[in-house]
């Protein structure tokens, strides 16, 4: 019998595609190497700028309530160590006096942290006029100043100072406008989309409606910015730079895709399931309600969480409305003056200095991380209510 | 003579411009399996969804003509559709239990239109028809499972069992054991001929064996009109019309 | 009716099989017209080389009993024939069943002959019986005729003959019977005879079976037992 099969793995003609098949293997390795590495790279840029500002200096000081300290809070620390000690430290000090007056004539002992430039000495970013240098080196070694984690950047709001400054008015105002945004844009896209996909007939005019939402998608950010200050700020006197017209403008811009991901979740569910419940005797809604949410539930809460992360990271916008102002206090409320993170990393990586370059990192990681939670939470749904049918 | 319990009457249909039942008058009778048979494309599909209403759905659909559920027109203005599908049932070609339970799939309906609301109430339900579609004994331990683990065959009993449940008095079938094999069709054959005893059929094949054997009644469709109309021992050993001889025979199809 | 409907079919091995069916059933029937043929020399002229031919030949006939009768249940078992499929093959079916039978009483027609010696031939009235013979092989001739061009109106012609074979089988027989009153002691070879003339209106009848079948297949109507009248009506009358 003739054998047909054996060998031919060995025609040159046979070998030459497999060569051809192994090259275009090795092409796209290569393509997914590249940018796996440029990812890598931005990270591993981000996190060694960035790190370092998770920890601080301070300064082991005794504080003296005394008199001259109720007017210049300077005065309750020793004299020469005034230079030493963060100014941010101290200034409340008056304050603190006034509002506590059992604590005049006491002293405490406390950590502070340093001033920033002899922080970022210790992290090898500045130089100090020799003696100043030595002093604080002596210090350190005599377990005056020690290093610590930097609590402060996670519980203070923005500050001159940069040993001072952290992101918790940030954080705190991201989630106001984060929570505004949601409960504007999530009932209305839903809903919408609903109507859309179930109820509408399909004509001319759904048709329309329909691209103009896909336009409404690709329209640049800072669009809905201008609109927010037409419209919300200066039509309807919403307080600018709050968490609600941040919000307000936010939620402009995440309708649609909250709308389209919905539309896109609704039709993945399948007819013969509506017809199914038809047959049963339901009425349209009922069919809505009781079929298709619960299955296109997940999607519906992914696409929305992803609409939300891509919301949580918009600066442009918010930057019209005013969030990019000097936010030192938490907001209290959605009337309340506040910002978001990523203006407030915008913030600080306009400041030259180096103290303030090491927190944008930090800031970023902190969104990063944010984000990428967010992210995987969407995931993490998507996998959990998956469905067979 | 059987009384009849469904009846089209010059009944039209147009999917746009386009007519897909021409002149239709046809009566179905109570407590008959009446099978209709034809090519595909004929229209045997689209009338079964005209007597449910179905092809309400569809936006493009328009129709003349009168279609009656002992005597009453359904397609009056006053009739609410919904209440319609409670009389008449149906049946999908590929079986479509609901992403729920067992339990849920059959409950869900008569919940809904309040004939059953007390959990007893339920449970007995869910057991009779279960029952009646020849499927308790299989399922009986796991009602909470979900109805789409169960094999092919099963789900569409389970689909029977869910129509059943809402009591209607006409269940529409189209091609229901088209998509399970020759085992689970027998079943679902076997369960059409106990539930002819209480209640109406149409179902829609095109397999002629099994409208053979299942139906009383058979009515040949093609492009959209009735061609013939017979008992089904009739039809087929010695058909009136040439067209009809022509299709059971093989010579198109 | 189309009278080449039964090859229409979309499956052309359908329309071969069917084909098939339909030649065998004409061979068989033309094998028995032999036979027939045969025996009735051997009885009238005493031919005993035919006669023996006969007696020798008839497993051919049952075995394309056998043949065809598998050949019809396997198109019923793989086709599931409906309407004049169907009746097609219902009507094959029996009518070899009578073929069969009309063979066997052509060996039996050629069995008797064997035994008769010239003198009872003499003594018979072997006018009647070759006329009986011609008569009733006419019907065989005329029903698988019937049969092969599906023609139900000469169906019933050929049917209605079986009223003159009835006829001229009660003369003969009549004639017999007086031969045996008047030579009580020829019993034997008069009674052969009887057997024989028996056979040939066996035949007659069986050849209006098959004409039966013949309208059955080709009007869908089923005229056993009835009047030649009411066949005669439900032959001619239109079905579409």
């Amino acid at each position: 019998m003739q054998r047909r099969l054996t060998g031919s793995a060995n025609d040159p003609r046979i070998k030459a595609r497999y060569r051809r098949e192994a090259r275009f293997k090795a092409y796209s390795i290569t393509a997914l190497l590249v940018a796996f590495g440029i990812i890598i790279g931005f990270f591993a840029d981000i996190i060694g700028q960035g790190y370092t500002a998770f920890w601080q200096h301070e300064i082991r000081v005794t504080l003296d309530y005394n008199e001259r300290a109720e007017r210049i809070g300077r005065f309750a620390i020793d004299e020469d160590l005034r230079d030493v000690v963060s100014r941010g430290a101290v200034r409340g000090i008056p304050l603190e006096m006034r509002n506590n007056p059992e604590l005049a004539g006491t002293t405490r002992e406390a950590w502070v942290p340093v001033y920033s430039r002899i922080d970022q000495y210790f992290k090898g970013n500045e130089t100090l006029a020799d003696d100043l240098a030595a002093r604080v080196e002596s210090l350190r070694d005599e377990g005056v100043i020690r290093s610590s984690f930097n609590w402060i950047f996670f519980t203070s709001g923005d500050s001159k100072l940069p040993e001072m400054a952290g992101i918790f008015s940030a954080v705190v105002g991201s989630l106001l406008v984060l929570m505004v945004t949601l409960a504007i844009a999530f009932p209305i896209g839903v809903m919408s989309a609903i109507y859309l996909e179930e109820f509408a007939p399909d004509n001319r005019l759904t048709q329309a409606i329909e691209v103009n939402i896909n336009n409404l998608a690709a329209v640049p950010s800072i669009i809905f910015g201008l609109l927010g200050l037409a419209v919300f700020i200066n039509t309807f006197g919403v307080p600018r730079s709050s968490a609600l017209v941040g919000g307000l403008t936010l939620a402009l811009m995440t309708l649609p895709i909250i709308i389209i991901s919905t539309r896109a979740a609704l039709r993945a569910v399948p007819d013969p399931i509506r017809l199914g419940a038809f047959a049963m005797g339901c009425s349209r809604w009922q069919v809505v309600r009781d079929h298709v949410l619960p299955l296109s539930l997940p999607g519906i809460l992914t696409g929305t969480i992803i609409g939300l992360a891509q919301a949580m990271g918009e600066t442009a916008p918010l930057i019209i409305v005013g969030m990019i102002a000097y936010i030192p206090d938490a907001p209290g409320g959605i009337f309340d003056a506040a910002t978001v993170l990523p203006a407030q990393i915008f913030t600080w990586a306009s400041e030259p200095r180096q103290a303030f370059q090491e927190r944008t990192g930090a800031g970023i990681m902190v969104l990063l991380a944010v984000l990428l939670t967010l992210n995987a939470t969407a995931v993490l749904l998507r996998r959990r209510f998956e469905r067979r049918w | 003579m059987p009384q009849v319990k469904m009846q089209a009457e010059d009944l039209n249909l147009w999917y746009g411009q386009t007519q897909a039942l021409h002149d239709v008058n046809l009566s179905m009778y109570d407590r008959e399996v009446t099978a209709l048979i034809g090519p595909s494309g004929c229209g045997k599909s689209t009338f079964l969804r005209c007597l449910n209403r179905m092809n309400d759905l569809i936006p493009q659909v328009r129709l003349q003509g009168r279609v009656s559920l002992d005597e009453e027109d359904i397609y009056d203005s006053s009739v609410d559709v919904v209440q319609l599908r409670t009389f008449v049932g149906m049946v999908f070609q590929k079986p479509n239990p609901f992403p729920k339970s067992i339990y849920e799939n059959i409950a869900y309906a008569p919940r809904l239109h309040g004939t059953a609301r007390s959990r007893s109430e339920l449970d007995d339900l869910v057991e009779s028809s279960l029952k009646r579609a020849g499927l308790w004994k299989e399922v009986a331990d796991r009602l909470d499972t979900p109805g789409t683990e169960l094999s092919g065959g099963q789900q569409q009993r389970l689909c029977i069992a869910r129509a059943i449940a809402v009591n209607p008095e006409v269940i529409l079938m189209d091609e229901p054991a088209s998509a399970l094999d020759p085992l689970a069709t027998a079943t679902v054959e076997e369960l059409i001929h106990e539930l002819k005893d209480n209640y109406t059929i149409v179902i829609v094949t095109h397999n002629l064996q099994q409208a053979a054997r299942v139906a009383g009644y058979t009515a040949f469709f093609h492009m959209g009109q009735v061609v013939e109309f017979n008992d089904t021992d009739t039809l087929f050993t010695n058909p009136r019309v040439q067209r009809t001889e022509d299709y059971i025979t093989g010579r198109f199809g | 009716m189309d009278k080449k409907g039964f090859s229409q079919h979309i499956s052309q091995q359908y329309n071969e099989d069917l084909e098939q069916i339909i030649t065998q059933v004409m061979t068989m029937g033309g094998l028995v017209e032999q036979q027939l043929e045969a025996a009735l020399e051997a009885l009238v002229s005493g031919d005993q080389a035919k006669g023996e031919q006969v007696v020798t030949s008839d497993y051919r006939v049952n075995a394309m009993e056998v043949e065809l009768d598998d050949a019809c249940i396997s198109v019923l078992a793989r086709r599931q024939p409906a309407a004049s499929d169907l009746r097609l093959v219902v009507a094959v079916i029996k009518t070899i069943t009578d073929l069969e039978r009309i063979g066997d009483e052509a060996e039996r027609v050629g069995r008797m002959a064997l035994h008769l010696l010239e003198e009872d031939r003499q003594r018979s009235p072997m006018g009647e019986i070759a006329a009986l013979g011609e008569q009733v092989k006419g019907m065989v001739r005329g029903a698988l005729d019937a049969f092969a061009r599906m023609d139900a109106e000469q169906a019933v012609r050929v049917a209605q003959e079986d009223i003159k074979a009835d006829a001229q089988y009660d003369a003969i027989i009549r004639r017999l019977v007086k031969n045996l009153e008047d030579n009580p002691r020829s019993v034997p070879p008069v009674l052969d005879i009887v057997w024989a003339t028996r056979s040939l209106e066996r035949i007659g009848d069986r050849s209006r079976n098959i004409c039966e079948y013949v309208i059955y297949f080709v009007r869908g109507k089923d005229v056993r037992h009835v009047s030649f009248e009411q066949m005669a009506a439900e032959a001619t009358g239109d079905r579409r």
